[in-house]
């Protein structure tokens, strides 16, 4: 579904990634490890096309989108939940969800949209008037995924997820993912909590100071002396 | 104090130039010369506004509330008190620092912020130019004419064109020497910290209210100078000229064009800009006034767009740049001799 | 008094379209005074060439100040964000010298005024006379900026506009096409000028010079009200229109003129945040 061939990318003229291939098959949820400052962010925002790309290739459902523009991505059906979050915090959580479906290909069946996100997290639907900024973290994180949901992603991409959560909520954050396979969406995840993605991830690939060093299932990962390395920078 | 400054402050080139210029008025008709004067007027006015708007990032619009303050309050004082003008211009320098104090202290205080000390400031400038022309001591609206210049030196009197001049020249050098002074001292590098992000600065311990002030204090004294000077030079004080928001605006404009935060920077920027606008106004001003702010407006709006650095860091670069491909070429062609390229030019 | 806070709601209204765009770029212009100058003068020249009420040049203004403001900020601020904040001061303060100055050789330097049909009605309330273009432009800036609120409130434009302003970055991840919405929002502001210059025109004195003072009046309401909030710029504006007014009538000399100022920095010693109470 999504093929990223050799990709380097960075800010002005600090490349950050260097010759990063990675491969999304539909149906998959396939998590990116890494420490920080591994550049897992930076890779999914140059794939949201919000950090430039200096070389290589994105190519998603045989379709070349290196060249797209960041509302391009997501018309397409590329989709990110950001790293903390990042809600409107001054608007209501309906208002945010209205956002998340603000794309022209998504805005007429939005309405409907909103009442399967409100199935899949009803605590959202109490709060449906409270300012995102009063949620709590967890609430938050559901909102931003829901508000992701919007705008009916066919590859979704999940920033960190789990970040500044208690376990009881990370525990569901992880079951909700769960859900979302099960519903038949295709999933890039970017954790630090390697237990828990490796638990729920099909394929993994750890990065480590912007190259991928290890990829395969999450058995091999977790036994590659090299995943350890890259964790502990050893 | 690094070496870098003295080895500036020695530099042939540089006393070249000095030369050149204190030699110019033998040359020059008379309106050619007021004309590099104002310039030169000018160029000292935007050096001292380097300091803070460039260095310090503090881009103060209240400059012309102390080219006022020494403009006009040191003339009031001679007029309406009799007191001998060296003294009233220094009365007025310090008046004019204590004033820089409390702008920097007041931006501190509220933590206003880059955009906001900017607004602030320019609220105190037209604060400044409704009180001027309102108030009876300095003059009022119709200004201040100052008793002839008869060349008594002890008056705070240069002898005409040619001794104001020569004052103006040694003024405006003085004003980039004290660019040079800041920018080797360490207020220069606390400057530039603050400038450059404020918090980590305060993070690594720069005293952040003490080098504001210190800045704008030093600033306003040598504007408040530059102003009594320039005062005395047109014989005649004028509140829409001196306190007008539009002479700050000038300077700022000027130092822009010339380089910000570079020491030779703004008075480059005036020395080529307010000549060619004093041209223009002399040929077309009868029939488009304001020709000559358009233009400055316009030159400004192409130099911030496409040379945002200013003009002598984008000339040095280019020439550093053209410098490394000729030496470039130099080895390629074979001669391998070991050129060793600078490109030290254009840094600070 | 009564004239004050009329007058008020329009500066209000500039500063709206000023916190408009401060809130979703994070700039301030100092050529904003300078379009309303500019805004006015066209007014005139439609009088002049075509006879045109400054009510009707409306229709000629918007588009007009819209399609420039857009221009200003796509070939002119839009390249230089990446740089420090203040290019963009410097970038303004040099548009306004060329606005002003281009003004001042079009139309020379002296005092102008652009008449109006309502120019000399006036409406009289028992002893309070009030003169009709202020009613009018009250009413105007009023409805304009409780449209503006609803816009922002309950549209999908507003709706984007307000979350630039929040999270830019998260926006971008929305699919919104962020670029545009800043364009928009220029122009929305460069409108809002176009406007407020009809409204301000009819029976006003102006000179070329007069755009500095815009500025500085725009800004400080401004700041006055919050940067961004929506009630108290409104307020903002009434508060310095209405010690303009104050002190023209009350204290003819020096203290009259400097009051708005003082009442400014008064409120910003006692409410450095501005006068928001809360936050909407």
């Amino acid at each position: 579904m999504l093929e990223v061939r050799t990709l380097t990318a960075g800010y002005g003229l600090a490349e950050v990634l260097g010759d990063v291939s990675l491969s999304v098959r539909a149906g998959e949820v396939v998590a990116l490890l890494g420490a920080n400052n591994a550049g897992k962010t930076t890779f999914i925002n140059s794939l949201s096309r919000l950090v430039s790309i200096f070389s290589g290739s994105v190519v998603f459902d045989g379709q070349d989108i290196t060249a797209a523009k960041p509302d391009d991505v997501v018309g397409l059906g590329i989709v990110q939940v950001p790293e903390g979050r990042l809600v409107f915090p001054k608007m209501s959580v309906r208002e945010n969800l209205l956002l998340g479906g603000s794309h022209p290909r998504v805005r007429r069946d939005r309405l409907a949209q909103m009442e399967n996100a409100f199935g899949l997290f009803p605590i959202l639907k109490e709060r449906a008037q409270q300012l995102a900024g009063t949620l709590s973290g967890g609430e938050q994180q559901m909102l931003a995924i829901a508000r992701g949901l919007m705008a009916k992603p066919r590859l979704l991409m999940l920033d960190e997820p789990s970040l500044g959560l208690s376990p009881r909520f990370v525990q569901y954050v992880f079951d909700a993912i769960d859900r979302l396979r099960s519903m038949g969406l295709t999933i890039l995840l970017v954790e630090q909590n390697l237990t828990m993605a490796l638990r729920y991830a099909d394929r993994c690939y750890v990065m480590e100071r912007g190259r991928v060093v290890v990829e395969g299932d999450p058995n091999a990962v977790r036994d590659d002396p090299r995943t350890r390395t890259a964790y502990l920078g050893l | 104090m690094r070496r870098e400054f003295y080895d500036t402050l020695l530099s042939p080139g540089l006393w070249l130039i000095c030369a050149l210029l204190a030699a110019l008025p033998l040359f020059l008709s008379g309106y050619h010369l007021q004309i590099v004067t104002l310039a030169l007027t000018y160029a000292a006015l935007a050096s001292a506004w380097n300091i803070v708007g460039g260095m310090g990032g503090m881009l103060s619009l209240a400059h012309s509330l102390f080219v006022g303050i020494g403009g006009m309050f040191a003339s009031a004082l001679l007029i309406r008190c009799g007191i001998n003008m060296w003294v009233g211009s220094l009365g007025a320098a310090i008046l004019a620092a204590g004033a820089g104090c409390l702008v920097a202290w007041i931006g501190w205080r509220f933590r206003l912020g880059h955009l906001l000390f900017a607004l602030i400031t320019l609220a105190f400038a037209e604060m400044a130019s409704i009180v001027a022309m309102n108030c009876e001591f300095l003059g009022g609206a119709s200004g201040l004419f100052l008793p002839p210049d008869k060349g008594r030196f002890i008056a705070f009197e240069f002898g005409g064109m040619h001794g104001t001049y020569w004052v103006m020249l040694l003024l405006a050098a003085g004003c980039i020497v004290s660019n040079l002074a800041v920018l080797n001292l360490p207020l220069g590098y606390r400057l530039r910290a603050v400038r450059d992000n404020a918090d980590a600065a305060q993070a690594i311990g720069v005293p952040l209210l003490r080098t504001q002030v210190v800045a704008m204090a030093v600033s306003a004294f040598l504007t408040s100078i530059v102003g009594s000077v320039y005062a005395r030079y047109l014989s005649f004080v004028d509140p829409q000229l001196l306190v007008s928001p539009t002479l700050t605006v000038e300077i700022v404009l000027f130092a822009t064009v010339g380089g910000l935060g570079r020491p030779f920077g703004p008075a480059l920027g005036a020395l080529i800009l307010l000549p060619v606008g004093e041209v223009l106004r002399g040929q077309f001003g009868g029939a488009l006034p304001g020709l000559h702010y358009f233009i400055y407006g316009l030159v400004v709006i192409v130099v911030v767009r496409f040379a945002p650095r200013g003009v002598l860091p984008t000339i040095n670069g280019g020439w550093s740049k053209f410098r490394a491909r000729r030496a470039d070429r130099i080895v390629h062609a074979g001669t391998n001799t070991g050129v060793s390229v600078t490109s030290g030019a254009g840094q600070n | 008094m009564v004239q004050g806070m009329l007058i008020g709601s329009t500066y209000g209204l500039l500063a709206l379209g000023m916190g408009l765009i401060f809130g979703v770029m994070g700039i301030v212009s100092f050529a904003q005074g300078d379009l309303v100058s500019l805004g006015m003068f066209l007014c005139l020249a439609l009088y002049a060439g075509f006879g045109l009420d400054p009510y009707v040049s409306v229709f000629v203004t918007v588009p007009l100040l819209m399609i420039s403001g857009g221009a200003i900020y796509w070939f002119l601020i839009r390249p230089i964000a990446g740089q420090h904040l203040l290019m963009v001061v410097q970038l303004t303060l040099g548009l306004s010298f060329v606005i002003q100055n281009g003004l001042l050789m079009t139309f020379g330097g002296q005092a102008q005024r652009v008449p109006s049909v309502v120019d000399s009605d006036l409406l009289i309330v028992r002893d309070v006379v009030i003169q009709m273009p202020h009613v009018i432009a009250a009413a105007v800036s009023f409805g304009l900026a409780l449209g503006l609120y609803a816009m922002l409130g309950w549209t999908d434009a507003g709706r984007a506009i307000r979350a630039v302003s929040q999270n830019s970055h998260a926006a971008y991840l929305m699919g919104i096409k962020v670029a545009r919405v800043r364009l928009v929002t220029f122009a929305i502001g460069c409108g809002l000028v176009a406007i407020a210059a009809s409204l301000l025109a009819p029976g006003a004195v102006m000179v070329p010079a007069q755009g500095f003072r815009y500025t500085v009046i725009i800004l400080l309401t401004m700041v006055l009200g919050g940067m961004t909030n929506f009630v108290s710029i409104m307020c903002g504006g009434i508060v310095i229109a209405m010690s303009e007014a104050v002190g023209a009538v009350y204290f003819a000399d020096t203290f009259g003129l400097l009051l708005p100022y003082l009442v400014f920095v008064l409120v910003m010693i006692i409410r450095p945040q501005g006068l928001t109470w809360r936050t909407t």
